[in-house]
């Protein structure tokens, strides 16, 4: 068999892994986004009680092994009585750690805008809802994009993981595939493909970084 | 009318006593300096007017409502919050640093409050915003971000914006004191043209000259108190005390 067919041949199983792969990290991001940035509000401006709940949750989140994260979600949850399908738990798992992650970026990045920014908001009349909306998070999302782009990076590499807790993602059927035929192209295959995926949010990310780089 | 009144105010920041029982009245239109050497709890007088400090002792009234209470000052606050609140966007303010938001236009700095605070429709916020930038001379840079502008424009910028809330009261933080010498004029003179208007301005500043031309009332403060409070002929042309004497002749 020519090597160009056997790429395609096995194309159709690798595309189901890279679908199950996107589709963990879609649903991740959507909800690690808005998780950092309310978790950073939090730290920076929340009472005492919230503060303290969130140094916890990233001090826990962010000083364990994504692997042992997952482990105990995937083994451990269940055990006391809590059943998630896999999709939900390795979700919940990837959404809680990079939201620990970015909670700290976009806690920097707010931290590191002028207090004069409050000042001239707070004179001008402006609530703190509004002055965090229209004033501050704009400007800390200009700053925050590069973390958060390395952010978004890793978290495409660390989905490599759910293969290990059994769930058919990119590298898991490319390793099934190694298996069956012992052949290392679908290895390269999924190489090339985690590289494009990672090139495209560079690129994504660098685009508006650029857009948002038009006022300095 | 009395549109501000301090009464006996205290303020320590991490201990240190920095405002020593300040008391102060403004009155509708006047024009007051206030000068003195850096330290001297200036800065800090002016940032208790509108609540930027939180004053430890004393009180203080905007057009006759007491808007901060603090100690045994037998005044209380008596409106309600949303009165309060009115109450603090009569007054308008001028930093040092400028502050203007780098992420909107010269235009977006000055509608931004009026939409959000006044609920002004666009129309009509960059109708006013048009008046107040031609006002301080630049409106033709309506469309740039404060990173093209120039410290004097800047704070012309930031001086339209305040404007665009319509203050009955404008406290001016050293509003010349980051720019460079050649821009100074440009600023002052704009200061100058609202004293024609006859607004109520409170001015923190190291410029002399200015302030003997501009004021009514020219406050000097050492040590966290009020040390004189006179017009500007007396006090340039007079000083009493041999502190001020020294601090003239080392600024003149």
């Amino acid at each position: 068999m020519d090597h160009l067919e056997y790429v395609l041949s096995i194309l159709p199983f690798i595309a189901s892994g890279l679908k199950l792969t996107a589709k963990v990290y879609v649903a991740t991001l959507l909800f690690a986004l808005p998780v950092g940035l309310l978790a950073a509000i939090g730290k920076v401006k929340g009472p005492k009680i919230i503060t303290r709940l969130l140094y916890l949750y990233t001090w826990i989140w962010r000083g364990t092994p994504l692997l042992l994260q997952l482990f105990f979600v995937f083994y451990g949850l269940p055990i006391i009585g809590i059943r998630l399908s896999p999709f939900a738990a390795a979700t919940i798992t990837y959404t809680l750690n990079s939201g620990a992650y970015l909670t700290e970026i976009f806690r920097g990045g707010i931290e590191s805008i002028d207090k004069g920014q409050y000042e001239a908001a707070k004179v001008l009349g402006m609530t703190y809802p509004q002055t965090m909306r229209r004033i501050i998070i704009p400007q800390t999302v200009r700053r925050v994009l590069p973390p958060t782009c390395s952010e978004a990076v890793n978290l495409v590499k660390e989905t490599a993981l759910l293969a290990v807790i059994g769930m058919p993602d990119l590298l898991r059927i490319a390793t099934q595939i190694f298996t069956r035929d012992f052949n290392i192209t679908p290895f390269i295959v999924a190489f090339v493909l985690y590289l494009i995926v990672s090139s495209v949010l560079v690129k994504l990310f660098g685009t508006l970084e650029k857009k948002y780089s038009i006022y300095e | 009318m009395t549109m501000i009144r301090m009464n006996n105010i205290h303020k320590y920041f991490a201990g240190v006593h920095v405002l020593k029982g300040v008391s102060l009245e403004v009155n509708k239109g006047e024009i007051i300096s206030i000068i003195g050497p850096s330290g001297s709890g200036k800065s800090t007088l002016l940032r208790c007017m509108n609540q930027l400090e939180k004053i430890d002792q004393g009180s203080v009234e905007i057009e006759g409502i007491v808007v901060e209470a603090a100690g045994d000052v037998g005044v209380k606050i008596t409106a309600t919050p949303q009165e309060v609140r009115t109450a603090y966007r009569k007054m308008g303010m001028v930093f040092q640093s400028f502050n203007l938001f780098p992420h909107m236009t010269a235009l977006g700095n000055v509608i931004e409050a009026p939409m959000l605070v006044h609920k002004l429709g666009k129309g009509e916020a960059v109708k006013n915003a048009e008046k107040q930038l031609n006002k301080v001379g630049l409106l033709e840079k309506k469309d740039a971000f404060p990173s093209k502008l120039s410290g004097g424009q800047k704070q012309r910028v930031a001086i339209a914006r305040a404007l665009a809330m319509n203050p009955d009261i404008m406290l001016f933080d050293e509003p010349t004191s980051a720019l460079d010498p050649e821009l100074i004029g440009e600023v002052l003179s704009v200061i100058k043209n609202l004293a024609q208007e006859h607004m109520t301005m409170i001015i923190v500043t190291h410029e002399m000259g200015f302030a003997k031309e501009i004021s009514d009332r020219v406050i000097f403060m050492d040590d966290g108190k009020i040390l004189e409070d006179q017009s500007p002929a007396v006090f340039f042309d007079n000083p009493r005390h041999p502190r001020i004497k020294t601090f003239l002749e080392k600024m003149l």
